[in-house]
């Protein structure tokens, strides 16, 4: 491995770490336009983290030690997801070959199993409620999950997220083709979802139908920090995944230098801060349906992507 | 694939599309403009295959469909309930948009499955299911829902799947368009005789006169 490879290495893991919370701190400001609101600095994700890194962090009475290790665990899983799916290159760097697609949603289901042992061992009621409800709906979810991987796989052949950015962004029929806009469609429905936005969850208000928030409800100080970081994380390798493979697969220099990969971290952001006005235009626009009613939210994104299957085999090309 | 069977596969999609939208709604005013939109769809691909073959007799049957099932079926249809628009919604069929959805995917799924093991070798072309799944999905909201608008709304979207079909395996030909002039003119008939027997049943067309399609 050459020297440049590691330093895009580096610089793809240090990219993700460090501008994660900053796309946080955009979406809330756009939030608050749309809200007529001034809103916060889009800096404020970092005074918070640095806030909470300075806090003491108190570990309920009857919790044991999974209650702390977990958001290190997730985190470790977050920083390695950021170094495997197509962040700022084109083509893989080293660790890509350690897994696809499903390798990637493993460990973030790693992440999320980890976060839910937390909330159950702190022993708090309201804690393991938002648990219970992640893994109601991670239940319907989950699946989806799975048949947008198939649908990406039998669109290239194979499961691999630097193939199908390949595929896409060289050619206009494939991008066209009504598997890829159905999967597109049920995987935009998903990253809703699984980031907390409107109409699923309206995060951050502490209310009663929360259910990220729901979940590390009992940290505090440093852990509470590391899993809002996580949440960031995660928030930002999903968008990162939906607009470089799945929406906006174009823009990406693909030459293999360290110059290269710093471009495309302006286009990346650029992509992003798209994403993320489509998603503020998406929240300023409905409101939260019921509990109840993520259920047929969530349905939705499955019929699309089993559609999406459908498609391909009704149709005989992706 | 060529850009023409890109086109048409993408509007067959887009129809499909509508027909999962009308089996999870509920609501009767949004299935009649879910209706109206497939009907536009159609529209559309009758206006492609008439572009592509030049073909008068499907430019014709393009203007049709848009003049009479986007547009006039859905303009009586919404002005029979223009009293209670915001609040009719189907009561009898304990509907559930999950399920519905769920199952509107899965009976897609085994339409196409039976049309693998019966039709598939006479229509081979890509995209050749797509008539079929429509015509089981207009039946299945034919069997699921007892609401007059909504039941008519099945129907006419069974029909789509006729022309639909008519507009892949029949191109140019006349007897084709001569049928579609009759299932549109039936499709006036049909909506205007229902709604006139239930309003000379209950005198005016209230809201519980439409609720249930009685025999």
């Amino acid at each position: 491995m050459d020297w440049a490879t590691q330093i895009v290495n580096v610089l793809q893991a240090a990219t993700v770490l460090l501008l994660s919370p900053l796309i946080a701190g955009i979406a809330y400001r756009f939030k608050a336009w749309t809200e007529s609101r001034t809103g916060p600095s889009i800096f404020q994700p970092y005074y918070d983290l640095a806030k909470y890194l300075r806090k003491e962090t108190l570990r309920p009475a009857n919790a044991s030690a999974v209650f702390l290790v977990a958001p290190f665990v997730a985190f470790g899983a977050y920083l390695l997801i950021s170094v495997v799916v197509p962040v700022i290159t084109p083509y893989p760097i080293p660790f890509a070959s350690t897994v696809d697609f499903l390798g990637g949603g493993l460990l973030f289901g790693l992440a999320g199993t980890v976060t839910l042992l937390a909330a159950l061992d702190s022993g708090s009621n309201y804690a393991a409620l938002g648990a219970s409800r992640t893994v109601s709906f991670a239940a319907f979810a989950e699946p989806t999950l799975i048949i947008v991987f198939f649908a990406v796989a039998v669109i290239t052949g194979t499961n691999n997220p630097y193939v199908t950015n390949n595929l896409l962004s060289s050619s206009t029929s494939a991008y066209l083709a009504p598997t890829h806009l159905l999967v597109t469609a049920a995987f935009f429905l998903l990253l809703l979802a699984e980031t907390g936005k409107l109409p699923v969850e309206s995060a951050g208000l502490m209310e009663f139908g929360m259910l990220e928030d729901g979940r590390i409800f009992e940290h505090s100080g440093r852990l509470l920090g590391l899993n809002r970081w996580n949440g960031w994380l995660k928030q930002f390798l999903l968008y990162s995944v939906f607009v470089n493979v799945f929406a906006i697969p174009w823009g990406m220099n693909a030459a293999p230098t360290v110059a290269g990969a710093i471009e495309n971290i302006g286009v990346l952001l650029v992509k992003l801060l798209f994403l993320v006005g489509v998603i503020v235009l998406v929240e300023a626009t409905v409101a939260k349906v019921r509990l109840f009613k993520i259920r047929d939210f969530l349905a939705l994104s499955f019929s699309l992507a089993v559609l999406a299957v459908f498609a391909f085999a009704v149709l005989g090309v992706p | 694939m060529d850009s023409s069977a890109e086109v048409v596969a993408l509007v067959g999609v887009g129809i499909l599309l509508t027909a999962l939208y009308l089996q999870s709604e509920s609501f009767v005013d949004p299935l009649i403009r879910g209706i109206a939109v497939q009907s536009l769809l159609l529209a559309v691909l009758l206006g492609w295959l008439a572009w592509t073959t030049r073909s008068v007799d499907l430019a014709i049957l393009a203007g049709l469909a848009v003049a009479v099932r986007a547009v006039l079926i859905p303009y009586v249809l919404r002005r029979q309930i223009s009293a209670f628009r915001w609040r009719m919604r189907e009561l009898h069929a304990a509907h559930r948009v999950t399920g519905h959805a769920l199952a509107a995917v899965a009976l897609a799924v085994i339409a196409w499955f039976v049309f693998q093991q019966t039709l598939a070798s006479i229509f081979p072309q890509p995209g050749a299911a797509l008539p079929f799944v429509l015509l089981v999905e207009g039946l299945l909201m034919l069997a699921t829902r007892s609401n007059t608008i909504v039941q008519v709304i099945g129907y006419l979207e069974e029909e789509n799947a006729v022309v639909y079909a008519g507009a892949l395996f029949a191109q140019g030909f006349p007897l084709f368009v001569e049928v579609v002039v009759f299932l549109d003119v039936l499709g006036v008939v049909l909506v205007a005789v229902i709604l006139s027997i239930q309003r000379d049943v209950t005198g005016t067309p209230e809201e519980a006169a439409l609720e249930e399609l009685a025999g």
